[in-house]
């Protein structure tokens, strides 16, 4: 078992940053007369490990859903890779190299893990419905080919032994695991991770934390990761934004953040 | 007292054309059968295959790159992980350049490793992956002999900067250029190995004092190979999967010696947890587990049993009843009448057979179970569908070869009769003596220990108590320095107790306490899984181990199973005093993490009779509870406080039926 | 002897039709969670338009060949469902994402009755005929075995053929394609679908769509069976039963259950309609599915309800 303890050092040392990737300039998110989220920018760089926390409420899953296509500020610009981004929707998200998971572990309960992560590569596939309907040879080809990527995904995530169980059996801890490589199989750009260690215990948070390094390691993932329990994230993280009641109150590296006086109130403040 | 008649054709062994290293046997396959599977894995859900040519290469390979680093001959090379092709591979490269493979168990925490890193004064250790890596560098400063570490599996290594790591796919690329330019070198080095040579060091677990280095040699593991081979009439064509730890003797014999001597083919699971699907799909015809593993394939096909419908669990049950009548029997080839016969023939079609095919153990020939007592009625089960279960008998210091029970002669509670080659007779004390070719060859570097072990005549004491009964065939009662007395003077053999109690599915663990005193008293821990699931049944509501533990519902069902054991136990003579009188349930699991169990599972007696002396103390004085606090240690090596009241309860004894009549 | 297998096969290829508009049903409910009550109204609208399609194709064509306009009928129809699929879609449900079950319920009653209308008011409300070639002429067979031997129409048979092939097919697709997979993901989770890039538009039209070209089917061998007209409306209402029989979510369900309730109600209807007086056929396939509800909810072959603990 890898701890967190030795994989720290890696994160705040080995990685090499890219350009700026993202970048949310003033976003603004209403619903009806109630303010989500206030005048927030910040910017994410290709490569990093880039975590959003704060306080419940403070609305990190409303930042995320901005990115994701799901809700739509009112005010503010989205850029992506140095391009204004138009409005739209979570799976023109997906198309654009954008994956996430979920909180509440959004899987499709009724399939196997295999073909749950299957899903993930339903936007690589290029065979047309008539092809498929008909299951000749060049959709088969191309099913065997995501396959063995698939398979991939489950030799890194460890899930050998679930392969063929249908997903409402697993229990919480490789839910998620599963909802994890579902994203992974798209070979995103930007991962975005909602809350990937709530409800875990110790031994489950020192392991998902182990394959969010190894996703940024090996395959260079971005990855944005939304937490309220500052601890692990710390030891990830290469930035850290701070959100509380919808405003931006410190942004840096873990060491800055833990040290920001705005942010050790906000903690304090909310019984943290 | 009585000296067994072993079987003593000692000179049967002799190595056949000059094959008597196994690195010989290896080049020998590579010759005779290149192009036959020698080994598979399951990688990215596929079966991946090793032709002996393609193992050949590869062991040269490692071999090379090894003596490239600076290996040399009698150098100790440590191998720790799971069952990879690669670590087999390793320990046949070190035996090429005439080292010792220093075989460790992958799940010890790291502070157990420096023991052995540091007897056998290890330099080179190849590991499996990154969890491995991490514990070689934790430990390396208690160890700084260590120079090279050698990983299998790439994954996570990419920001390691240690100079002394390296991946094993980089050796194996060094070795090969090594071969190219020294083609004969490694043939060289080969030669030179010598029957009498180490081919391996095994650490004993330990259940006492500190676990020793078995060293055995070429001899004695090609002995026993070859014993066993010719007992079972295995052939080149077996397949069998390799999923137990490879530091246990168990498996270097079956998955290694008898592999590389045979020949057959040997199958890496996927994972840990694929274990029960890689066996269905490899379907191996020669199986080797210990009872616990027999157990929990058994516990998974009745519970799934209790879930079908009415009609399925009808014939499932008409024909168990039919297989337990006559299934034996079949097997064992004794006269069967022609309707129960049919009855079988049928019952196999409708039950056994699916039942085998789920199982994974459709074309098995041979299987085997030790290390552990294995209960009746589980042994019984497999023979009575028709599975070749048997059971052997044997130790580290024996390469886990002295008894072996031959076809059509199989009786519950003996471990059969000597095997090939091996000599076996009784001390005074009843304590079995061993001799022959697979004896070994020292402790490392423990002169006194060897010299403890084996006396003047040649024989290996085991520490085991036992008899022979009038057909020759050996039963084991306990550890011979376990067995004590009652103050009565009636004997007292707590593992035989033990066993009996935890032949019931819902008892996972029992450790029974007597010597000295005038009754035995018993720690129980249940089985999670068989009484949870009986407890769901009843609609219990618990919140886990401790808790379930606790309830008195779970009491009363463990003392009916308590009272069956005195019951038993009153119909035995030499027994029937020795009848447990109180027991209680552990508020935790006995865990070899805390110590408590060796890694193989055996129960540490003194250590928990120290660590709960105030529980046994009040068992005797006859207190109702008892208030316990202990410390657990979690897998990642935090340790955390439990603590809770402890309920300790009576059974009823039996009068001794013995007793009875001769009064 | 024979007439009781005369009567069960009769049952049978009732049944069978059952089966295809439930396998309707189930399709869309799988992949949209939507109780479609327009079903019955989407066979309908299929069976008018290629009756009328091919009837004017036919006709315009001289009677010269009646393979071409059926041909150009069930083309025609294809493309009236494949419209019918994309109009729902863009105008109903792409405005309900996300609504209760109830609600989308209530919208398909309101497509049934929109569909009915609509179809009429295009194709006309007289009793068409559907003639695709089938032979009609019975055979006799099994005279070895039964005296007098069992009465059947070939007609049935190679309905009953195609029936199968398209189940076949259609299971395939939904448990080996991508597409399959994807219908399948929607039906479970639309926001995870989403998130992984599956466009709940394109895959609605593609269910429907596909629920249209069973309907289709039905539609034709219903309507050269007995004319089509504004009663085969009620055939939804058979199918009901049928669904809730053999579980919502289960194309062989669909299958077994159809099959079930039309044996029974053949059976129920000769031997027992004369001591219950008649008309039992049309309550019986209710009795039936609810005596199926009262010890299995999930349906005979539906999805075990999983309650994790």
């Amino acid at each position: 078992m890898t701890t967190a303890s030795n994989a720290a050092p890696a994160a705040q040392t080995g990685r090499q940053f890219g350009d700026v990737i993202l970048d949310l300039q003033n976003i603004s998110l209403r619903f009806g007369g109630v303010k989500a989220l206030t005048d927030i920018s910040f910017n994410i760089r290709e490569h990093e490990v880039r975590a959003i926390i704060g306080p419940n409420g403070a609305g990190k899953s409303s930042m995320l859903n901005v990115i994701n296509g799901v809700y739509h500020p009112q005010e503010g610009r989205i850029m992506f890779r140095g391009q204004e981004r138009k409005k739209m929707e979570p799976h023109m998200a997906a198309q654009q190299g954008i994956a996430r998971t979920f909180q509440n572990i959004a899987l499709f309960k009724g399939m196997s893990v295999l073909d749950n992560i299957m899903t993930g590569r339903n936007l690589k596939m290029k065979c047309n419905l008539f092809q498929q309907a008909l299951w000749i040879g060049a959709a088969r080809n191309e099913e065997i080919a995501h396959r063995a990527k698939v398979e991939e995904i489950v030799d890194f995530l460890e899930i050998q032994h679930i392969r063929k169980t249908p997903v409402g059996a697993l229990p919480y801890g490789l839910q998620k695991r599963v909802d994890l490589g579902r994203a992974l199989a798209m070979e995103p750009q930007i991962l975005l991770l909602d809350e990937p260690m709530a409800g875990m215990n110790v031994e489950e948070k020192q392991d998902m934390c182990r394959f969010i390094l190894d996703i940024s390691d090996q395959f260079g993932t971005t990855i944005v990761l939304i937490e309220h329990d500052m601890g692990v994230v710390m030891d990830i993280s290469d930035r850290v934004v701070v959100l509380d009641y919808g405003k931006k109150i410190g942004d840096g590296t873990p060491d800055e953040v833990r040290n920001n006086q705005d942010v050790i109130n906000a903690y304090l403040g909310s019984g943290h | 007292m009585d000296t067994g008649k072993g079987r003593s054709d000692i000179h049967g062994q002799g190595a056949e054309g000059g094959l008597d290293t196994f690195p010989r046997y290896l080049m020998h396959h590579a010759k005779a059968r290149p192009q036959q599977p020698a080994m598979r894995e399951k990688a990215y859900g596929i079966w991946q295959t090793y032709s002996w040519a393609q193992v050949a290469e590869n062991v040269r390979a490692i071999a090379c790159g090894l003596a490239q680093l600076g290996f040399k001959r009698g150098d100790r090379l440590a191998i720790v992980g799971d069952n990879r092709p690669r670590l087999y591979w390793s320990v046949a490269a070190c035996q090429c350049l005439g080292g010792i493979p220093v075989m460790m168990y992958q799940d010890a925490v790291a502070q157990e490793m420096v023991y052995v890193l540091q007897d056998a004064e290890i330099k080179f250790a190849i590991v499996e992956d990154q969890e491995q890596v991490d514990k070689m560098l934790e430990i390396q400063p208690e160890a700084p002999l260590l120079e090279h570490v050698i990983y299998d599996d790439a994954r996570g290594m990419r920001h390691y900067t240690e100079t002394l790591l390296m991946g094993l796919d980089e050796l194996q690329e060094m070795g090969r250029i090594h071969d190219r330019n020294q083609s004969d070198f490694l043939d060289g080095e080969i030669a030179k190995g010598a029957s009498d040579d180490i081919s391996i060091m095994l650490y004993t677990s330990g259940t006492t004092g500190k676990p020793k280095g078995v060293c055995q040699t070429h001899g004695a593991f090609i002995a026993a190979a070859r014993g066993g081979m010719q007992f079972d009439k295995l052939t080149d064509r077996e397949d069998i999967l390799s999923y137990l730890p490879m530091a246990w003797v168990g498996d270097h014999l079956f998955s290694f010696a008898q592999a590389m001597v045979a020949g057959f083919t040997i199958n890496c699971p996927e994972s840990g947890e694929t274990v029960m699907n890689d066996l269905r799909e490899i379907g191996p015809t020669y199986y080797f587990a210990p009872p616990r593993v027999f157990e929990n394939l058994l516990t998974q096909v009745m519970i799934r049993m209790e879930d079908a419908g009415a009609l399925k669990r009808k014939i499932f049950s008409h024909f168990m009843d039919v297989a337990r009548r006559c299934g034996a029997d079949i097997l064992d080839g004794k006269p069967v009448s022609g309707g129960d016969r049919f009855q079988y023939w049928l019952g196999n079609l409708l039950v056994y057979g699916p039942l085998k095919n789920v199982l994974g153990m459709s074309r098995i020939r041979v299987a085997y179970t030790a290390g552990a007592a294995i209960g009746p009625d589980l042994f019984r089960f497999y023979r009575s569908i028709g599975i070749n279960l048997k059971q052997l008998y044997g130790q580290t210091e024996t390469c886990a070869y002295v008894c072996l029970q031959p076809d059509g002669q199989i009786k519950l509670d003996s471990v059969g009769k000597p095997a090939p080659f091996v000599e076996v007779k009784l001390a005074d004390n009843g304590e079995i003596l061993v001799k022959g070719p697979m004896l070994l060859k020292a402790y490392y570097k423990r002169p006194d220990a060897t010299a403890e072990s084996i006396n003047a005549d040649g024989y290996f004491m085991t520490g085991d108590a036992g008899f022979f009964d009038e057909d020759g065939h050996l039963k084991i009662i306990d550890r011979a320095k376990d067995v004590g007395k009652m103050a009565d003077g009636t004997m007292f053999a707590p593992n035989y107790i033990e066993n009996k109690l935890k032949f019931f599915q819902h008892i996972k663990e029992a450790v029974t306490f007597g010597n000295g005193k005038e009754f035995v008293t018993a720690f129980i821990n249940i089985d999670l899984e068989a009484v949870g699931n009986w407890a769901e049944k009843k609609g219990m509501a618990y919140s886990g181990y401790a808790d379930l533990a606790q309830q008195s519902a779970v009491y009363d069902l463990i003392r009916d199973c308590v009272e069956k054991v005195n019951a038993d136990l009153a119909n035995d003579p030499n027994m029937s005093g020795s009848q447990i009188k109180r027991f209680l349930i552990l508020h935790k699991e006995l865990d070899a993490d805390d110590g408590e169990l060796t890694r193989t599972r055996k129960v540490r007696r003194n250590f928990i009779a120290e660590k709960y002396g105030e529980l046994i103390d009040a068992m005797f004085e006859g207190r109702k509870t008892q208030f316990i606090e202990t410390q657990v240690k979690y897998e990642d090596g935090r340790t955390a406080k439990v603590s809770a009241d402890l309920r300790i309860e009576e059974v009823k004894t039996f009068v001794p039926q013995a007793g009875k009549q001769a009064a | 002897m024979g007439f009781f297998i005369e009567t069960m096969l009769g049952g049978l290829m009732t049944g069978m039709l059952y089966s295809l508009v439930a396998l309707g049903f189930v399709l869309i409910f799988k992949a949209s969670g939507v109780f479609n009550f327009a079903q019955g109204a989407m066979v309908l609208v299929a069976a008018l338009a290629m009756a009328r399609f091919s009837e004017w194709s036919n006709a315009a064509l001289g009677g010269d060949s009646l393979f071409l306009a059926n041909v150009i009928g069930i083309i025609g129809a294809g493309i009236v469902m494949f419209a019918v699929a994309w109009t729902v879609e863009r105008f109903v449900l792409r405005k309900l994402v996300n609504q209760e079950g109830a609600t989308l319920l209530m919208v398909t009653l309101g497509i049934a009755y929109v569909l009915e209308g609509l179809g009429q008011t295009f194709f006309g409300s007289e009793i068409y005929s559907i003639n695709v070639g089938m032979p009609k002429d019975p055979v006799i067979m099994f005279e070895g075995l039964i005296e007098g031997g069992v009465m059947i129409n070939k007609e049935d048979f190679i309905a009953a053929a195609l029936a199968a092939v398209l189940v076949a097919g259609l299971t395939v697709f939904f448990q080996k394609t991508a597409v399959g997979r994807a219908l399948r993901a929607v039906a479970d989770d639309h926001q995870a679908a989403q998130s992984v890039g599956i466009p709940l538009n394109k895959t609605w039209v593609i269910v429907w769509c596909v629920a249209g070209l069973v309907a289709l089917v039905a539609g034709i061998i219903w309507g050269s069976k007995m004319g089509v007209q504004f009663s085969l409306v009620t055939v939804a209402l058979r199918a009901l039963p049928v669904v809730i029989l053999g579980g919502l979510t289960s194309v062989p369900g669909a299958i077994v259950g159809g099959l079930i309730i039309g044996v029974g109600e053949k059976l129920s209807e000769v031997y027992l309609g004369p001591y219950v007086g008649g008309g039992i056929e049309i309550w019986f396939a209710y009795v039936m599915a609810l005596i199926v509800l009262l010890f299995r909810p999930q349906g005979l072959f539906g999805e075990k309800i999983i309650n994790r603990v």
